[in-house]
């Protein structure tokens, strides 16, 4: 297994000129394809900023981030729209999906923008909306679901891609039990099934229990870096 | 599916889309009810102007308009008319005998010009009989007639019937007066026109004046206005020792009016589509930072720059396109309404009345005015959308992403 993620020196300062911050102070890091990876800490460690360098969201005040070989801290913005489209898969604490579209359609809509062909774009959400429990909502709008089901309509999307590696933001932050059980057995599942890497943030201990590896970070420093 | 998207996301706020759609669409009818306004104005004005006073066209020797002096005739007038008569394109032609007079009441006298007329021909010219308020139109057994105008017989103090004397200098040079009754009153839609001219039958003022068939003006109405500079052009080739005049030539004013109708009417929907614009760029600027998250979240999993500029553009094309053919629809039944009961605009009659405008103003749409403002507003709402659109791309994911 090779490394799919790595960081060196990675650091982010806010407000440089006026009151710095240092979200991020000099991560290395290393993720191996296929991990399913819990990075924590308390709030204002630099979770969020480290996902959002890793997933090239945000550029870094210092050091560099490659995935698979290529440095994405160098590309212009333009680029690095399209690496993530079709390297990086998302999935946030919430507003994840097109409120405007079904289930189905949001689906769809990051092969649509990978220009996948419709018949396939069709066949494929719907496979993996199965996948995560929701064959019976494909034509449910956004705003229709429950929390849980948005959770898992973004992890299918997510998936369309065929992404190299998956991103959570608190995934879990804004589901009652059942629902954050529901979500981490299937995030768990495509791990297990298809070698799928996940990296996510979390406060939330039935996430860290499930995770492979946990990273702990403390002002924006890697403070332990345990496997279980 | 960028469609579909721009589609769903215009109706989350339904309220927010109808003021848009409603903005745009009462700015096309704004915009095109001035147009249909004014036009209909200049156009009574024109027609006005030229069934009471000019005509279409108008044929003088060349030395008269300067000192309408009762010498300088048409040459050949008889000749001319006759052969136009006979001519295509005409609807109706009448010879005129003019000059200038002292017109007197038992009261007080002023300065009129008198148009020594043929009843039969001018009636078909001039609107001048339809206008008569009182009396009639010159009754062909009675001699000495005259019409005068309204606010002609308020200054002179006269009523119908009464006698007034007209003082003209004859061919001969001498001074000449003659007594007429007064036949009928007109009043006109142009008031100093009214005050200012007077007709009697044409041989009456041609015995008067001894210049017997002579002829100081040829009025000629076409059948179509538009062909008024291709005939006028024809008539210099054929005469060319005759002054040949269209209305645009005997009234510039008028022609300044309807040339610059254009560029006043541009001036005044770019007023209307500027306000437009900012109501536009303010609704779909707030649709646009309401949804900070969600731009951020499409350009997180993939959206470019190109795509979401192009969403937000779309948004506002929709929209537009919902509200042009609303403002077009209540465009056309209200000035089609108008245009047959017309807008009253009594309570300013009095200054409508010095400028030679009607009362009643008839709306007109011309055909040709559709394209370029219905163009105008789909523009506008483009270019109103250009900032919001900009500013959507503007939004840096990991940031627009937590905002609450």
């Amino acid at each position: 297994m090779h490394n799919i993620i790595e960081s060196h020196r990675l650091s982010k300062v806010y407000n440089p000129h006026t009151i710095p911050v240092c979200a991020v102070n000099g991560v290395d890091l290393q993720i191996t394809e296929g991990e399913f990876t819990a990075l924590v800490g308390p709030s204002g460690s630099g979770k969020t900023t480290l996902l959002n360098l890793i997933g090239g969201l945000d550029y870094p005040s210092e050091g560099d981030v490659m995935i698979d070989g290529v440095d994405i801290t160098k590309m212009s913005e333009n680029k690095l729209i399209d690496f993530r489209l079709h390297n990086i898969g998302f999935v946030f604490q919430a507003y994840n999906l097109i409120p405007v579209l079904t289930a189905k359609e949001n689906v769809e809509f990051v092969m649509l923008m990978q220009k996948t062909p419709k018949r396939e774009r069709e066949k494929r959400a719907e496979s993996l909306l199965e996948q995560v429990g929701l064959g019976d909502k494909l034509n449910s709008r956004a705003t229709e679901l429950s929390g849980g089901q948005q959770q898992r309509v973004a992890v299918a999307r997510a998936l369309a891609s065929k992404p190299r590696f998956i991103l959570a933001d608190e995934p879990t932050a804004n589901l009652d039990s059942k629902s954050t059980e529901n979500l981490l057995d299937i995030m768990s599942k495509l791990n297990e099934e298809e070698k799928m890497t996940f990296i996510f943030s979390t406060h939330d201990q039935r996430v860290i229990e499930k995770a492979h590896r946990v990273i702990t970070l403390v002002d924006g420093k890697i403070v332990s870096d345990k496997k279980q | 599916m960028l469609v579909k998207i721009a589609w769903r996301n215009i109706w989350r706020n339904k309220m927010r889309s109808t003021v848009v759609i409603a903005s745009v669409a009462i700015g096309l009818f704004a915009g095109m009810f001035m147009m249909a306004f004014f036009w209909g104005l200049v156009k009574q004005e024109i027609d006005s102007a030229v069934e009471i006073q000019l005509s279409h066209i108008q044929i003088h020797n060349p030395a008269f308009p300067d000192d309408k002096d009762i010498n300088d005739t048409v040459a050949d007038a008889s000749m001319i008319i006759d052969k136009l008569r006979k001519g295509a394109g005409i609807k109706a032609i009448s010879g005129r005998a003019i000059t200038s007079a002292m017109i007197t009441s038992s009261s007080t006298a002023t300065g009129v010009e008198v148009h020594g007329i043929a009843p039969a021909d001018e009636k078909n010219i001039s609107s001048i009989s339809q206008d008569m308020i009182e009396g009639i139109y010159f009754d062909d057994g009675r001699m000495n007639e005259i019409l005068i105008g309204k606010k002609l017989a308020e200054k002179l103090d006269v009523k119908l019937h009464n006698k007034i004397v007209l003082t003209f200098q004859s061919k001969s040079g001498d001074l000449t007066a003659g007594s007429f009754r007064i036949a009928g009153i007109f009043h006109s839609r142009n008031s100093a026109f009214d005050e200012s001219t007077v007709f009697t039958k044409f041989d009456e003022l041609a015995e008067l004046l001894g210049t017997g068939k002579a002829v100081h003006e040829i009025a000629i109405l076409l059948r179509e206005n538009k062909n008024s500079d291709a005939f006028a052009a024809g008539l210099k080739k054929q005469y060319p020792s005759l002054l040949i005049q269209t209305w645009k030539e005997l009234s510039p004013e008028m022609a300044l009016v309807t040339d610059i109708f254009d560029q006043i009417m541009y001036i005044i929907i770019g007023i209307i589509l500027l306000a437009l614009m900012f109501g536009i760029i303010n609704t779909m600027l707030m649709a646009v930072l309401e949804r900070q998250r969600e731009f951020g979240m499409l350009m997180a999993i993939g959206m470019n720059k190109q795509r979401v500029f192009f969403m937000v553009l779309l948004e506002s094309v929709m929209l537009t396109c919902a509200g042009i053919p609303a403002g077009l629809i209540l465009t056309v039944v209200t000035v089609n309404f108008l245009a047959r009961h017309g807008i009253d605009l009594s309570a300013f009659s009095q200054a409508l009345a010095q400028f030679g405008f009607s009362n009643i103003v008839y709306p007109e749409l011309q055909t040709n005015m559709f394209l370029p403002v219905t163009l105008m507003t789909a523009l506008t709402a483009i270019l109103s959308a250009i900032y919001p659109a900009i500013k959507a791309l503007q939004f840096k994911p990991a940031v627009a992403i937590h905002k609450i």
